[in-house]
């Protein structure tokens, strides 16, 4: 379970300070996995930083009631110089590992980036660092996991193996995950956040808060949209 | 490759420093410029040593946190930890370099054996702790004022000239001396070459404990400024 409390955010900028979440109050139950959705810079990230204790809220709290991973996202996570293997190891030692052998040959067969493994984790490109990023925080047991864009940037098979791998999971762990791609929230969330102007709405169907979210910025719903992609393909022909 | 020539800079560096003094030193102020109870060469290479014990100190720690940035993503990492490895391994990295030089310097006869060696560790270890005391300020402050990691960054070569690296500074007229002893790296220097020559004569008032007091007011100011700044310094 993870309650967050009267959760306040503001980042200062030259024209003064926005707060970027005001009074957020939400809890999220064990074993329900959750969408964040909200518009560029409505704070989901911001949101996912904190509830991993990455980042500190200005006020409010959050209370985190199970082993909660770090932000699996595109940028960090990782030193540039080391190897993926060096930073696997690290990574290892840092959450206190007993087994690191086992745990680093986990991480290598999950992520499937064959010699680059021993390669400085600079000349990776995004995709493999996601790759790698997953495999890694996959090979950990946490409660919940944390998921940052990171499914976003894989190829199809990575992407498809990923969800695959949460599916296995469900019942154990859930997932907390920022993204734009609703076919990803929908297939791997069960419940919904929205972001919006500051303050968060909880969704116990993440399907309602994509149709939501959707009318509220002039997206027309999905099935509408599918109409139009076969009106147009049918205009083309 | 680019490896590789990091070594073999971290050895040519000190070595090419030296030859150049040796040159200066032979040329310009001639062989009859003495220092009492200690040969010129080794006294320099010690001198040089220790100053830069304390000078990578200083200067590789003011980058620790920013190149280490992304693994702030693990909560389990603070910022002081980076600065705190950073400092071990080019300590460490600086002490078997020197420990290179004096095998060396054994084996071509300059007489780098220090005499009393229990003492050259502890002044060594002194410098370190100096340097380190200044780099964790210099780690918080450069990323929250970049500018100031600019100044630091200038004042590595005037600090080389007034801390009695190159020349004696019993050779300057005593007031001057005066102010160039509030300068701590001048007593962990001229302290370490004392344990490394037994008949050096040091500059009076060089004094362990005005050194170990800097040492102690820096090392505090830094941790404090850690604690105070952590959250900050994470999210920049």
């Amino acid at each position: 379970m993870i309650i967050v409390k009267n959760l306040s955010k503001r980042y200062h900028n030259h024209h003064g300070s926005k707060w970027v979440l005001k009074d957020v109050n939400f809890t999220i139950p064990s074993n329900v996995s959750v969408g964040l959705i909200g518009g560029n810079g409505a704070g989901k990230s911001t949101l996912l930083r904190i509830i991993s204790g990455m980042d500190s809220p200005d006020k409010g709290e959050v209370i985190r009631e199970c082993k909660v991973s770090w932000p699996i996202g595109l940028s960090g996570g990782f030193q540039g110089s080391m190897t993926g293997r060096q930073n696997v190891k690290f990574v290892a030692r840092v959450h206190g590992c007993d087994d690191i052998g086992a745990l680093i040959s986990k991480v290598q067969s999950f992520a499937e980036i064959g010699e680059s493994f021993d390669e400085p984790v600079k000349t990776y490109s995004s995709g493999m660092k996601s790759r790698l990023a997953f495999g890694l925080s996959l090979a950990f047991d946490f409660d919940v996991f944390l998921s940052d864009e990171a499914t976003s940037v894989g190829d199809q098979a990575f992407r498809k193996k990923a969800s695959d791998t949460f599916k296995s999971k469900v019942g154990e762990s859930s997932i907390i995950i920022v993204s734009h791609a609703e076919d990803i929230l929908r297939e791997l969330c069960s419940a919904g956040i929205w972001l919006k102007e500051g303050q968060a709405i909880w969704f116990d169907d993440i399907n309602t808060a994509i149709d939501e979210y959707n009318v509220y910025s002039g997206i027309p719903p999905i099935e509408v949209r599918r109409e139009l992609r076969r009106a147009a393909r049918r205009n083309k022909l | 490759m680019s490896d590789r020539m990091a070594w073999f800079w971290i050895l040519a560096e000190p070595a090419a420093m030296v030859l150049i003094m040796i040159v200066i030193r032979t040329v310009i102020l001639g062989r009859n410029t003495h220092i009492a109870g200690a040969e010129y060469i080794p006294w320099f290479i010690v001198g040089l040593f220790g100053f830069y014990l304390f000078r990578e100190n200083m200067m590789r720690l003011l980058n620790a946190i920013t190149a280490n940035k992304a693994l702030f993503a693990y909560r389990q990492v603070k910022p002081i930890d980076t600065v705190l490895v950073r400092s071990c391994l080019e300590s460490l990295i600086r002490t078997v370099v020197f420990i290179i030089f004096i095998v060396l310097g054994g084996v071509i006869g300059f007489g780098l054996i220090p005499e009393e060696p229990i003492m050259a560790i502890g002044y060594w270890l002194l410098l370190w702790v100096l340097g380190l005391g200044v780099g964790l300020i210099g780690s918080v402050v450069s990323v929250l004022v970049p500018e100031i990691g600019r100044v630091i960054k200038i004042m590595s070569f005037p600090l080389l000239m007034v801390s009695g690296v190159l020349f004696p500074i019993n050779y300057l007229p005593y007031e001057l001396q005066q102010y160039l002893l509030f300068n701590p790296i001048v007593h962990g220097i001229e302290l370490l070459r004392s344990a490394f020559f037994d008949s050096y004569k040091v500059l009076p008032n060089v004094s362990v404990l005005y050194l170990s007091l800097w040492n102690l007011s820096l090392l505090l100011i830094g941790l404090v400024l850690h604690i105070k700044f952590e959250l900050k310094l994470k999210a920049k």
